[in-house]
């Protein structure tokens, strides 16, 4: 037993190992050198803003020894996921305005010439001593995108106030990464297949923080083929990735219903009628595996910008409850809680 | 109780067991003694947050609607189901 628990964490830590590596060596520091490559903050910016800012962040560093190794890898995967948000609220912030591309070439890979090989940092020792280091280094990490989010609102480039207005507006709104991840797939086949073949690992580019509820299944709907998501035993769904799950999932009668006769469902319920010849593929989900649909493309959307197609993308039609939306009916269908919209079903 | 990689393929045909033979109870009741075909192997998913410890391997197991529940569905189930819930079907 004890053993099985080991291989058990041994498979998130490995997966905090990654991620961390990624968002670190990819997404952060690239950016700073861009930064101050193209002359928007100097290195001394960067100094000065540490000194500015208050080391509030690891206050809380020394008290996890205590804890269970099973609340301090929950822990470790929490701050990954806060310090990933924090990523992505200080990208949008800036309105996009400095994007950098990140290498990912053969030479720094190493394939070439060993000598131009970027240093990748390893984590060794046994598993606690992987997972008290991991923790040591999410708190680092975030640290440094604390003082560039400093350094960048003293350079001006950076507004507190827009940052701390999409913050809450964060977290009021709670996540709303469907749209965003279904757009992407729509214009980007190679990330559709890599986020069909990997799950969750794929998202990292979206600056979507990878969440930990069991293993994320991808089913695309397509001409001949529509999926629909069911968890007749409860109501498991990727959450933490797409938030809520609509009132309905949860009622005994769709989860009875959509297994039982698809078809009729999805037309009497949601108003989507199917034609005969395309193929219904219902899927009952444990919580080890968390589906999520992507709709088809609407038609008339060749062109559209990915945040446009992103708002064409319903709750409804992540379960495959629904298609995607035309763009004329954009801001006409009511609005979710999450300020997207979405078509209600027609009764109870 | 299988391997990681687990005791079948894609392909295979199995049958739902009518008993909960480990106490994992993660099968729903319409399905059980019912014959379908593994579509997807998930081997041992770790799933911290869900449940300690670690089930059996996990497989996707396509059944016809109307096998099922009667009726005259066209349409495909597909239900996830751990490899303790899950024996070779008998040829018939």
């Amino acid at each position: 037993m004890s053993d099985s628990h080991m291989h058990d964490f041994e498979a998130h830590v490995r997966a905090v190992e990654e991620d961390l590596e990624y968002y670190r060596a990819k997404r952060i520091e690239p950016r700073i050198f861009t930064l101050l490559r193209r002359g928007f903050i100097e290195f001394t910016d960067l100094f000065n803003a540490a000194a500015s800012s208050a080391k509030a962040a690891d206050s809380n560093q020394g008290n996890g020894q205590e804890k269970d190794l099973e609340s301090r890898v929950r822990a470790l995967e929490d701050g990954l996921d806060d310090y990933v948000r924090e990523i992505g609220l200080l990208t949008s912030s800036i309105g996009g305005a400095i994007d950098v591309v990140t290498e990912d070439s053969r030479v720094e890979r190493g394939d070439y010439n060993e000598f131009f090989r970027l240093t990748h940092r390893e984590y060794k020792g046994t598993l606690d001593e992987r997972v008290r280091s991991l923790t040591e280094d999410v708190a680092k990490n975030r640290r440094v995108l604390e003082v560039l989010a400093r350094a960048l609102i003293q350079r001006g480039i950076l507004r507190e106030d827009v940052l701390n207005k999409n913050r809450e507006a964060l977290r009021q709104a709670g996540p709303w990464h469907g749209g965003k991840i279904v757009a992407r797939c729509w214009v980007d086949p190679d990330f559709k297949s890599k986020l069909i073949s990997q799950g969750r690992p794929a998202l990292r580019e979206l600056d979507i923080p990878p969440g930990r509820v069991g293993k994320l299944g991808v089913l695309e709907n397509t001409e001949s083929v529509h999926n629909v998501i069911v968890c007749t035993l409860c109501s498991c769904y990727p959450y933490d990735l797409l938030g809520d799950t609509p009132w309905w999932y949860k009622q005994d009668i769709y989860k009875k219903r959509v297994v039982a006769d698809p078809r009729k469902i999805l037309e009497e319920m949601f108003e989507l009628k199917l034609p005969q010849k395309m193929e219904v593929r219902v899927y009952d989900s444990t919580s080890d595996v968390r589906y999520m649909v992507i709709p088809r493309r609407p038609k008339g959307t060749e062109g559209m910008k990915e945040e446009q197609l992103a708002k064409l993308v319903t709750i409804d039609s992540l379960i495959g409850a629904g298609e995607a939306i035309e763009p004329s009916q954009v801001g006409h269908v009511k609005e979710t809680q999450w300020g997207h919209p979405k078509p209600r079903p027609r009764d109870y | 109780m299988g391997t990681e990689q687990g005791s079948y393929k894609v392909g295979d045909k199995v049958a739902v067991k009518r008993e909960n033979p480990s106490g994992n109870p993660r099968t729903p009741k319409y399905i059980r003694g019912k014959s379908g075909v593994i579509t997807d192997v998930h081997g041992v998913i770790s799933n911290l947050r869900d449940h300690r410890g670690l089930y059996p391997p996990l497989y996707t197991v396509v059944f016809d609607v109307k096998e099922v529940f009667g009726g005259a569905s066209p349409d495909k189930l597909r239900v996830d189901l751990h490899e303790d819930w899950l024996e070779r079907a008998t040829p018939s």
